[in-house]
């Protein structure tokens, strides 16, 4: 049995190099009834902290009976694995059903998934259709993942950022007041200097240009203050800040052309991916204006994107064709705690993104002190070097979009906050791989952490939600 | 909203050494989209210079320029508007306004640009423009020694060109706009 343990790790990194370690090797392989037991196992020596039966205990809405084991349709034989033993071979099974269609999506998808996603859809709904919705429930229930149809997500979402109330009389009311203030907003800010002069010039002599459009002859010269002509680089003046602000807009352009290639949403040549592009730029400019000690960084296309895609899907007519300002809200709102890790001079400081990534490393070593101690001293691979990524652009760079989507419901629905459960899926993270990481050196583990491979990610999340919380520097955010 | 420049008559280096220094700290690159210069430049590090605001330069002979296969005349699109532009030397008599409402129906634009007589003119004529831009360096003209050093940038905004005057008084910049709406709307071809 020992020696099969140390075999197998080999084997499985052979024909999928992209999979981890002893995660996949109890699901890989038609191995038979030994399958279930063995992958216990695994577990109990990749991850100590986790009980293999915790698996089974959170999903009590999504396991109504296991007499259904039977009714599944699955390729290999899961009743050998089922007979493997009590609570925990009932765990595996069921997270093997989970993991097959992530992996192949030709598969049909089991009985059991159905019902659990409509179980899901309707609690969501149940929630979001109360006067008064209990956002601590909404939080919990977010954490498990939330359903992609239906405009739920968009919702959720919305609730669980603060954009919109808790009582569902005063949505109408808010809605309109922050779409209203947007248009504003976009209006005083974005408006190109030529806008801008005729507007001035209407207020001031809307007579005079009718009348000269019939008389040939001398044009009339119009005296202008000093700075209001195109050349002006005076400060105050409309057209010096519109030049100013085209370095900003050309480096946003670059990115948002980079963004998501694969999704047609946003890279298409159609008009629709087109106006989404430019809805995007208005966000990300108008932020940048708003925010002059950080302006834009780049990478926070990144961050929008999910947003953004998420409330312009909504089947609701009139959320979609508000996206663009229900985002700017939620934006803001998102990046209201990680805002100071963008602006350079706090790096040092208590509440900058070195303070943040030494945060990590506590809570490393919290949760697996042989892990933490491989990467800080014998392979020194410091959390600057790969977690910045991770946590500036809240792992949108890491995971495909479907999994974006899925971490986020679990971010939003922490009730300590984003960064709170950010740090704890980045910890997740580093634990999932731990035996890769510890048989890696200095260049392996790094090529590793920064192109971070594919895993289950309710795995993921379950790990990060058993975390064990770093207390030596507990910081409430909220 | 297409920013163009309007300038030319410089006389470089025959009749003035450069453009005002004043002129030069406003012209930066990246701002404007086009160059109309109705010529007389006259060497070929003024064309260079000019080419450094802006890679779109558009150039009509003037009678001093040294580089001689540049058009007579020259016409282009730019949003809504054709602007026309020639140097103005050959429209007898110079600066007559009926003469050059000629060229502008002979080219058939919105707006002709001229130059030649080294004052700035904008004059509206027959649901057209004609401006003169006037000399950017302030060089005399065959007409007079008086020359204020003068240039002119439009903004075509849809249907709509502002046009600002760009002019050195005692040593002052002074600018003025002009607005000029067009009423009907040019067919692509």
């Amino acid at each position: 049995m020992l020696k099969n343990k140390l075999k197998i790790p080999d084997k499985t990194r052979k024909p999928f190099p992209d999979r981890l370690g002893s995660l996949v090797i109890g699901f890989d392989y038609r191995d038979g009834e030994n399958a279930g037991s063995d992958a216990a196992l695994e577990f109990g020596e990749e991850l100590e902290t986790i009980q293999p039966n915790g698996f089974g205990s959170d999903r009590e809405f999504e396991e109504p009976d296991d007499g259904v084991e039977e009714g599944r349709v699955q390729d290999e034989g899961p009743t050998g694995g089922g007979a493997a033993g009590g609570g925990c071979g009932g765990g595996e099974p069921e997270f093997r059903a989970r993991q097959r269609p992530a992996r192949e999506g030709s598969v049909p998808v089991s009985v059991l998934e159905v019902i659990a996603a409509d179980e899901k859809r309707s609690d969501v709904q149940y929630e979001i259709s109360q006067e008064e919705i209990n956002l601590e429930k909404l939080q919990r229930i977010a954490s498990k993942g939330l359903p992609d149809e239906g405009g739920l997500r968009a919702t959720t979402w919305k609730l669980l950022l603060g954009y919109l109330p808790p009582s569902r009389n005063l949505w109408e009311k808010e809605l309109s007041e922050n779409r209203l203030k947007y248009a504003k907003l976009k209006e005083d800010l974005l408006i190109s200097p030529s806008e801008f002069a005729r507007r001035k010039n209407l207020d001031f002599s809307p007579c005079e240009t009718e009348a000269g459009s019939d008389v040939d002859g001398p044009l009339r010269r119009h005296q202008i203050s000093q700075e209001d002509h195109p050349l002006s680089l005076g400060k105050a003046s409309v057209w010096n800040q519109y030049f100013e602000n085209t370095e900003v807009a050309e480096q946003i352009d670059r990115d948002l052309q980079r963004t998501h290639p694969d999704m047609k949403f946003f890279s298409g040549e159609t008009a629709i991916s087109r106006r989404h592009r430019e809805a995007m730029r208005n966000i990300l400019l108008l932020f940048a204006k708003l925010n002059p000690a950080i302006r834009y960084v780049q990478g926070m296309n990144e961050v929008l994107a999910p947003l953004y895609y998420v409330f312009s899907t909504d089947p609701n007519e009139q959320n979609a064709a508000n996206a663009e300002a229900d985002s700017f809200s939620c934006f803001v709102r998102l990046l209201g705690d990680s805002v100071d890790h963008f602006c350079q001079q706090l790096d040092n400081s208590s509440v900058g993104i070195l303070s943040t990534l030494s945060r990590l490393s506590e809570l490393l070593k919290t949760n697996d002190e042989e892990l933490w101690r491989h990467l800080e001293f014998t392979t020194r691979v410091e959390p600057q070097f790969y977690a910045f990524r991770w946590i500036t652009l809240l792992l949108t760079q890491e995971f495909s979009f479907q999994s974006i989507l899925r971490i986020w419901d679990s971010l939003l629905g922490n009730p300590f906050g984003v960064q709170d459960m950010l740090l704890r899926v980045c910890c997740a993270m580093l634990l999932c791989i731990k035996s890769r990481l510890m048989s890696g050196d200095f260049i392996a583990n790094l090529k590793l952490l920064q192109h971070y491979p594919d895993i289950n990610i309710e795995h993921l999340l379950q790990v990060a939600m058993d975390l064990t919380p770093d207390t030596s520097s507990y910081r409430l955010s909220l | 909203m297409v920013l163009v420049l309007a300038l030319g008559d410089l006389h470089v280096p025959h009749r003035a050494p450069d453009l005002p220094a004043k002129f030069k700290s406003m012209l930066v690159p990246g701002k404007i989209q086009h160059i109309i210069c109705t010529g007389n430049l006259c060497i070929k590090e003024v064309h260079d210079y000019l080419k450094t605001l802006c890679p779109d330069l558009h150039i009509t002979r003037g009678e001093y320029d040294e580089e001689t296969r540049y058009p007579e005349t020259k016409t282009l699109t730019i949003g809504q508007f054709k602007l026309g532009l020639c140097h103005g030397h050959q429209v007898i008599p110079w600066g007559d306004l009926d003469s050059l409402a000629m060229l502008q129906r002979q080219l058939d634009v919105d707006i002709l640009v001229t130059g030649h007589t080294h004052q700035f003119t904008a004059y509206k004529h027959e649901g057209g423009v004609v401006i003169n831009p006037g000399s950017a360096t302030g060089a005399y003209s065959s007409i007079t020694y008086d020359v204020n050093p003068s240039f002119v940038l439009m903004d075509i905004d849809g249907l709509r060109v502002v046009v600002y005057v760009y002019e050195l008084i005692d040593g002052e910049v002074k600018v003025d706009k002009i607005d000029f709406k067009k009423t009907t709307t040019t067919t692509a071809h």
